[in-house]
């Protein structure tokens, strides 16, 4: 299966290498505890530069989605529809993500999410969000 | 604020110019320079986004300037279309500059489209690969096939639709009273690319849909074409007796998430803070109530209820009864995209909203409706409120 993957260089960075070892890390803040993303040097809420990593728990609620009917992209003519996602962890940042190819889902604003990290290959791995226990 | 807008010039809007973005700039630039009865030479300073492709120094040397006082960035597109006159603005009352043009010109539909992902993805080892990492890009987005803004205007919408428990149907009938009546003003408008193509609610219906829950009818045209115009302090305007209009308030606002728009604000179905209209209207001295017309940014049909909502023009969640009753229409409340909009007049990256506004304050829209006061914004994050002079 083909996806649109990050410029090969990015894959060394640490979200994307715990990925690809299958869990969902989150950049955080040592000092006050906070996660943000995207990855940043700079703690968004204590202004601290001691960050790190932290696995997040994978629970989230769905803030919002949509279905892409139209291709935008060479690349996605197969793939059309898609679900694209807009998911809220418990952990308090927001990701942009989607429901992987094939399952069947029935979404609304509100519902209970869990990470599902899908790995294409040895360096590359998503985290979709899908419905608890579908 | 105290400048003016004083001049208006612009190239037809079409979908291939045959000509470069060089010279599309330049008779922009010759054309609002001519409707404000001033000379090129008395051109001393520049505004433009960073998205632009033609450079101050390219227009200086085209044009032979012999001295540029100012110029002045604006991240981004249209994103920053009021915030480019409050910077030409904060640099006139500072004495940076007299006479600031803001120019936009681009090929957006022969050239490189904005509505297509081959914008932010090239081919790597045989893989589509996204390349935009720092400042945060959208290589965390770009993989779940969210590449361009029409998708990112879906997300926003279904999170309105959910969050005021619209059907379908009812969401339907909401956008559609924005693509409709902006369609009927532009059947009167001969700069609309859409002028000669009607557009009613059936056919609405009926449209494709794109990115759901948006549909073909709901985006915006891919435009080629430039436009231009000149700020001067309020004072030159009138020592000119020029055709002004005057800045009364002009400002631009980012928040944690707002901007680029794969980050998301917290509240997906806003897309401004509960403060920025308070600010905005606070400058001028006045309240949504004392607004005559709206130009709003319509990137798609969502961003009119939305930014309706968000500046207090109506309560929250209040659009839809708004919308389908003509709230928005020639004899609604609240004339809204007189022009036609980016729907339906051309997607001119907020230079044709300002630019209907001035006319409407100048007594010249091809929709002319009773005007002392003209409000705009794109998604709050630059928005500016225009007085008849
Ligand atoms: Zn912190």
């Amino acid at each position: 299966m083909t996806v649109i993957r990050p410029a090969d260089r990015y894959l060394d960075q640490p979200y994307w290498q715990h990925l690809a070892k299958g869990t969902l890390h989150l950049n955080c803040c040592n000092d006050c505890g906070g996660a943000h993303h995207p990855p940043s040097p700079i703690c968004p809420t204590c202004r601290s530069f001691n960050t790190g990593w932290k696995p997040a728990s994978g629970k989230a609620t769905l803030a919002s989605y949509a279905i892409a009917r139209h291709s935008v992209h060479p690349s996605l003519g197969d793939k059309v529809p898609y679900i694209i996602t807009l998911v809220d962890l418990e952990e308090g940042v927001r990701l942009v993500s989607g429901i992987p190819e094939g399952m069947e889902v029935d979404l609304h604003v509100g519902m209970a999410l869990e990470c599902k990290v899908v790995q294409f290959d040895d360096r590359f791995a998503l985290p979709y969000f899908v419905p608890v226990g579908a | 604020m105290k400048t003016s807008i004083i001049g208006l010039g612009q190239t037809e809007f079409s979908k291939n110019s045959g000509r470069s973005e060089l010279r599309l700039a330049m008779e922009a630039i010759l054309a609002a320079l001519a409707d404000a009865g001033l000379e090129v030479n008395d051109i001393d300073g520049l505004v433009r986004y960073t998205w632009d492709n033609t450079s101050e120094a390219a227009v200086v040397n085209a044009l032979g300037l012999p001295s540029l006082k100012y110029y002045g960035e604006t991240e981004f597109g249209g994103v920053n279309c009021c915030g480019a006159v409050a910077q030409a603005s904060a640099a006139i009352e500072a004495g940076l500059a007299s006479c600031v043009v803001f120019y936009r010109a681009l090929n957006a539909r022969s050239g490189v489209r904005l509505g297509r992902g081959e914008r932010i993805l090239t081919e790597q080892n045989g893989h589509w690969v996204s390349n935009e990492g720092e400042p945060p890009g959208d290589i965390y987005s770009a993989p779940f096939g969210l590449l361009v803004p029409g998708q990112h205007h879906a997300l926003y919408a279904m999170a309105y639709k959910e969050r005021y428990g619209l059907t379908s149907d009812q969401f339907t009938d909401m956008l559609g009273g924005v693509a409709v009546t902006q369609r009927t003003y532009a059947n009167n408008n001969p700069r609309a690319l859409l002028q000669d193509k009607t557009l009613t609610l059936d056919d609405y219906r009926a449209g494709r849909i794109i990115t759901e829950p948006l549909r073909v009818y709901d985006y915006c045209l891919e435009t080629d074409g430039a436009m231009a115009m000149v700020i001067v302090s309020r004072e030159r305007a009138r020592a000119m007796n020029a055709k002004a209009v005057d800045v009364l308030a002009a400002g631009q606002y980012i928040f944690p998430g707002s901007v680029p728009m794969y980050l998301y604000a917290k509240r997906a179905w806003s897309l401004a803070p509960e403060e920025a209209g308070e600010v905005l209207f606070g400058k001028a001295g006045l309240s949504p109530k004392d607004i005559d017309v709206a130009q709003i940014y319509d990137a798609t049909s969502m961003m009119v209820p939305i930014a309706l909502e968000d500046f207090g023009f109506i309560g929250r969640g209040e659009a839809h009864d708004f919308l389908t009753s003509g709230g928005n229409g020639p004899t609604g409340a609240l004339p809204v995209n007189t022009h036609g909009g980016l729907l339906s007049e051309g997607y001119f990256h907020g230079l044709n909203t300002i630019a209907e506004a001035v006319r409407q304050l100048r007594g010249e829209s091809p929709n002319q409706v009773a005007a002392e006061t003209a409000f705009i914004t794109l998604r709050g994050a630059s928005s500016m409120i225009l007085g008849r002079a």
